[in-house]
């Protein structure tokens, strides 16, 4: 048994409370960096140690908690959960280094980002549904203070809108999460809170919740899958996102979009996928996937298109990536799967650079309503060259990591759902379109004077973003050290499901 | 040396512009003339290399190299005859223009981010000729379509140039998601066929590289296979410009003269019919059923794909040049006239394929590589006049022949070239009237064989218009009264050497025509590529036919003589906003306000996304969460309270709700 998980948890649990307790803005954002860089060496061993070649979970570990429940902390990761580790370990640091001039009760700040990667750490790793849950939960408290504090004018309507909104998600899927459990152990006469054991079980129930309208299969899955569409979010459930994205500080927006979404599409994988062959009507919940994903892709680019506010666009683009999530994942390819996890990896890094941008710009112009801005290019050389390159790497361009992922989700889920393939193909267009002509008009062209003077973003600022932009084309040229892990997990993952799945539409 | 299986020369082709690239970003500033000299001797040491492995290869071999990369796909070069005869063009004329930008550059701060894009840009290019897999194709393809968008909006601190930049983004786009589209499919239905147990291919990686296509392309479903070739001809239709996506080329001409010669003329631009000519067999395999669907509108026996080619490419070649006639802007004269010519070279593979087979190949790609010499040779006569006299209108200009000597000679040239003036029977002219001529006479044998004349039609009286406009340009230019005050000088040597030798390629090019056709049409065969043979005996060709397309470039040169040297006819009631055919024209057809303003801003913009702006804000948003389940929300929360019960009831409560709203989806969609 290996100890990584839990010391990669630990430090920067550890770090969070020192930078609590610490009384000067250098010493608080020095504590974030070191924990939180400890946790990436960590990834990067665990990645170095990681079998490729091997479908099952590793770098296990397991402690006992309430054996009377069947509780344990139990942590592993396979091809799902090792690259969200890494993705998580790497943007992090990087949000600190961003926001490394941040004075505004700079050791809550810190501590809060430490907490966040607590969290997402420790749903990416969770085996046991239980201790899954209380790390989910653990997630929206700090980011609820990092907008609530740090936010924008109306940053109590958004921290109450994303809390509520998430919250309820949360408890229905909680709601699904004991149904599951208690309906097992009847069968099984065991408490066990096992993750895969429960996801086992779930074939052998019976039963309706309300006779004849809904059975129980039907009941818990669809409890679950609503707790991690909100989460991504899918449209129609979409809503809190452009609003909590708005009012959010950088920091808080980068790791809201960069992890917090990938939770809801880590849940589709880790639980949804293996649940879906044994519900009782798996051909319908695919379609509603479906639909959602693509839905997801169109509404999410023509409302990009709609805005006026450069963040808002940026928070619509996030919807619509994350619904190649979907998609990918309802066609039940092991190439379309492995193209929708590589999707959640790639937007992790792309939306980093998008939020930092606004950041950046917000900072300089105070202003990120696209009209008022203008020819800012002039005087923000730095700014441009990252930007772009964020931009170019958000609209799919070829040589970038969101282009692997969005090709293999194209290619392999047309022959399980060729109409809603067309119709994502549709947005690519729109999607070039919004982001370019936002550049346009904010970036390029004649300078607004009533901008006055405005200044570049400062080395650190551009420098977090310039590694990120290092890692999407490394992993846009190269995407096999976590393209691989994620096609061998999948291909078992979807055994199940070929044969129960045919053409749809 | 350059061929061998594990040579690492050809790879060295893309490699090297690419370290050009990455060295001139970060070091170009420190560098004397903004490191020009690391693209220069890249792309030098690229042109070397090209030869090497042409003189290698000629006349019967091939290289191929291929490596795993990610998922099923695989990352390998293919060079054959086709992709050499366009590596050696390219590396030639992106090595000179590179040189002739040293001058013409030489006031811009910005050189270094200019030359490490068009580096880039070179590579990029590079890697669309040297894919051996379509994947990798597209890839390049689009890497070069982002290195046009930054070099049109080079000057982005000009509203007019982000605008054009975004415009030729957003229209090739829409191929690129075609040609994507194409690709998808082709995939599926490898995929099925392999499933089906009818095809195996070595290795998954390898499914999608050319070869294979090409295999499996007789056994997929021909109707599927019609529908993949128009799908990648989309993708051409974006990338050369044709009819109805042609509009962003003219725009274009907003980026740097230089830029203009090497993308948006001689290299880029020919990407779509070096995808056609590429993926020619497939074209081929299409079924004839137009012709057997509608008989009286579609000839018989001719592959629904070349025939939609052929009238895509005919009906840009014709409609360009109406344009050309009108504009003043000398560079947009000379972008419609690349429109147009790309047309010819999609004729050319749509007629000639469809009754030579892969003889048409040679005919388009020949005139593909004349073109590139002449057309580079025009863009950079016009930025050495533009950097003589600061403007870009010819009406602004005139008598500058006397002041520059070499730009107006080599110029002549290259109208000359581009009119196809040379003498039949002798077999002597500039490069332009061998690979012209053929083509003309390639639709009139298809003609013949089909009983369709109207490409036939189409590449004449593009021919005698082609000859009209661009003497006009010439004489507007070169001869006459001097219209501006501005003191012109020749351009210095650094400029005007180039010149030299693109003027030297445009007339005497023509003379490799018969080794070139040759070496061409074997390529599919070296590939293993059984084409359809299209043997027969070649009709006769009248002697006029023959004649035509000088009698049409003589006659183009005397009209323009006429009007525009001589002045024997007065133009200005011809030229007058009265005029509803000459409006039509100089407003392009009103092509830019139905593309941009209808589609892009108010259908799209000001419809679609703002509704649905509406839906999200005020129905989903406003009604359904703020209004029902918020409002519920917190007075079951404030009854809750007051039964203190805490927040679990609230809770529980919403919960119901959200489920309630899941099982309405669902109930909508027919789940339960």
């Amino acid at each position: 048994m290996t100890a990584y998980i839990s010391l990669m948890i630990a430090i920067p649990l550890i770090g969070a409370i020192l930078a609590f307790l610490t009384k000067t803005r250098q010493q608080a954002r020095a504590v974030a960096l070191v924990s939180s860089g400890i946790s990436l060496l960590i990834s990067i061993i665990m990645l170095s140690r990681f079998d490729s070649s091997l479908a099952g979970i590793q770098l296990d570990e397991i402690h006992s908690w309430i054996p009377s429940l069947g509780i344990t902390l139990s942590f592993g990761v396979d091809g799902i959960g090792m690259p969200l580790v890494l993705l998580s370990c790497i943007v992090i640091p990087l949000t600190v280094i961003f926001a490394w001039g941040e004075t505004k009760e700079p050791n809550k700040f810190y501590g809060l980002i430490l907490l966040e990667l607590v969290g997402v750490l420790g749903v990416f790793t969770s085996l046991d549904f239980f201790v899954f849950y209380i790390f989910w939960e653990i997630v929206l408290i700090p980011m609820y203070f990092l907008i609530s504090i740090w936010g924008g004018p109306r940053k109590d309507y958004a921290a109450i809108k994303f809390f509520i909104y998430t919250h309820i998600a949360s408890l229905v899927m909680l709601l699904a999460i004991f149904a599951l459990y208690f309906n097992a152990w009847q069968i099984t006469r065991t408490p066990d809170f096992n993750m895969f054991h429960l996801l086992k079980n779930y074939s052998l129930l019976d039963g309706w919740l309300i006779t004849n309208v809904i059975s129980i299969k039907d009941a818990i899955f669809i409890g679950l899958l609503f707790g991690f569409i909100v989460k991504m979010p899918a449209v129609p459930f979409h809503t809190w996102l452009p609003d909590a994205h708005v009012e959010a500080p950088t920091a808080g927006s980068v790791i809201l979009a960069a992890l917090l979404l990938k939770m809801g599409g880590y849940g589709l994988f880790r639980v949804i996928l293996p649940l879906l062959p044994f519900s009782d009507s798996p051909g319908k919940m695919i379609t509603l996937m479906a639909i959602i994903g693509v839905l997801s892709i169109l509404y999410g680019t023509f409302l990009a298109l709609a805005q006026r506010d450069l963040k808002k666009m940026v928070a619509y683009s996030s919807i619509s990536h994350m619904g190649y999530v979907t998609l990918g994942a309802a066609a039940l390819v092991p190439l379309s799967v492995s193209g929708a996890m590589f999707q959640q990896f790639s937007h992790g890094l792309i939306t980093c650079v998008l939020f930092m941008s606004c950041g950046v710009i917000q900072h300089s112009a105070g202003t990120r309503i696209i009209g008022d801005l203008g020819g800012i290019a002039k005087y923000m050389p730095k700014l441009t060259f990252v930007m772009l390159a964020g931009f170019l790497a958000s609209l799919g361009l070829p040589g970038m990591s969101g282009f692997i992922a969005e090709l293999l989700v194209l290619l392999n889920s047309y022959a399980n759902l060729p109409t809603f393939v067309i119709l994502a193909l549709f947005g690519i267009v729109f999607t070039a379109g919004y982001h370019l002509w936002a550049m346009q008009r904010a970036v390029f062209g004649t300078f607004n004077e009533k901008l006055g003077h405005i200044h570049d973003g400062a080395n650190y600022e551009i420098a977090s973003m310039a590694v990120l932009v290092l890692l999407i084309i490394f992993f846009g040229l190269y995407p096999n050290p976590v393209l691989n892990m994620m096609t061998t997990t999948a291909t078992p993952l979807v055994r199940d499901a070929a044969g129960l799945v045919g053409v749809i539409v | 040396m350059f061929s061998e299986p594990d040579s690492i020369f050809p790879a060295l082709i893309v490699l090297l512009p690419v370290l050009a690239f990455v060295l001139t970003l970060f070091l170009g500033k420190k560098l004397p003339h903004g490191g020009a000299y690391l693209p220069i001797a890249a792309i030098a040491g690229s042109f070397i290399i090209s030869l090497g492995v042409f003189l290698e290869i000629y006349p019967d071999k091939i290289v191929q190299q291929s490596w795993p990369w990610f998922a099923n796909m695989n990352i390998g070069i293919l060079i054959d005859p086709l992709a050499v005869v366009m590596l050696m063009m390219v590396t030639f004329v992106s090595l000179l223009i590179h040189i002739y930008a040293v001058g013409y550059m030489s006031h811009d701060p910005a050189k270094p981010r200019y030359f490490a894009e068009t580096a880039l840009f070179t590579a990029a290019m590079l890697g669309v000729v040297l894919s051996d897999n379509i994947l990798q194709f597209f890839i390049s393809w689009e890497l070069v379509g982002v290195c046009s968008f930054l070099l049109i909006g080079f000057w982005y601190h000009k509203p007019s140039a982000a605008a054009a930049a975004k415009k030729a983004f957003l229209v090739t786009r829409v191929g690129d998601v075609l040609f994507l589209a194409g690709i998808v499919l082709l995939y599926v239905n490898i995929n099925e066929i392999i499933a089906s147990g009818r095809f195996s291919v070595a290795s998954d990686n390898y499914l999608l590289q050319f070869s294979t296509m090409f295999e499996a392309a007789k056994l997929i479903d021909p109707t599927q296979l019609t529908y993949i070739t128009l799908l990648f001809f989309g993708g051409a239709i974006g990338k050369s410009g044709q009819f109805p996506l042609h509009g962003w080329l003219p725009d274009a001409m907003e980026g740097p003269t230089t830029v203009s010669a090497l993308i948006h003329a001689a290299t880029m631009v020919t990407a779509g019919v070096y995808l056609v000519a590429r993926t020619f067999p497939m074209f081929v395999a299409t079924p004839a059923t137009l012709g057997e669907l509608y008989p009286s509108f579609f000839p018989a026996h001719v592959p629904d794909a070349l025939l939609i080619v052929a009238y895509i490419g005919g009906f840009t070649a014709l409609f360009a040049a109406t344009m050309g006639l009108v504009m003043n802007d000398i560079k947009r004269v000379l972008a419609y006239s690349t429109v147009s010519q790309l047309g010819y070279m999609m004729l050319a593979l749509g007629t000639a394929g469809a009754v030579l087979g892969a003889k048409a190949v040679g005919i388009s790609l020949f005139h593909l590589i004349s073109h590139a010499f002449f057309k580079a040779l025009l863009f950079l006569c016009a930025g050495s006049v533009i950097h003589a006299v600061g403007t870009n209108d010819i009406r602004e200009m005139g008598g500058l022949f006397k002041k520059m000597k070499i730009t107006g000679t080599t110029m002549m040239i290259a109208a000359l070239s581009l009119a196809g003036i040379g003498i039949p029977f002798l077999n002597i002219g500039t490069a332009g009237f061998f690979s012209k001529d053929m083509i003309i006479e390639g639709s009139f044998e298809y003609g013949e064989k089909t009983g369709d004349m109207i490409p036939y039609a189409f590449a004449v009286i593009a021919a005698l218009l082609t000859s009209i406009y661009i003497f006009r340009l010439w004489f507007m230019a070169f001869t006459g009264k001097p219209r501006s005050e501005r003191h012109a000088h020749e351009s210095p040597n650094v400029m005007t050497r180039p010149l030299m030798i693109l003027a030297i390629l445009a007339l005497f090019f023509g003379f490799t025509q018969v080794g070139f056709y040759g070496y061409l049409e074997k390529n599919f065969e070296l590939m293993g590529v059984e084409m359809a043979g299209h043997e027969g005996e070649a009709p006769e060709i009248p002697v006029i036919i023959i004649l035509l397309p000088v009698i049409v470039g003589v006659l183009g040169f005397l009209i323009s003589y006429a009007i525009y040297y001589k002045r024997w006819l007065d133009m200005s009631k011809i030229i007058s906003s009265s005029n509803p055919l000459y409006k039509l024209l100089l407003n392009r057809y009103y092509e830019p306000k139905i593309g941009a303003d209808i589609i892009g801003v108010k259908l799209t913009h000001d419809v679609v996304a703002q509704s649905g702006e509406f839906v999200d804000r005020k129905i989903i948003d406003g009604l359904v969460i703020d209004n029902i389940i918020g409002k519920t929300t917190f007075s079951l929360g404030e009854a809750a309270r007051k039964l203190q019960t805490g927040v679990v009831q609230n809770y529980a409560s919403v919960t119901l709700l959200g489920v309630g709203l899941l099982l309405i989806v669902l109930k909508l969609v027919g789940g339960i």
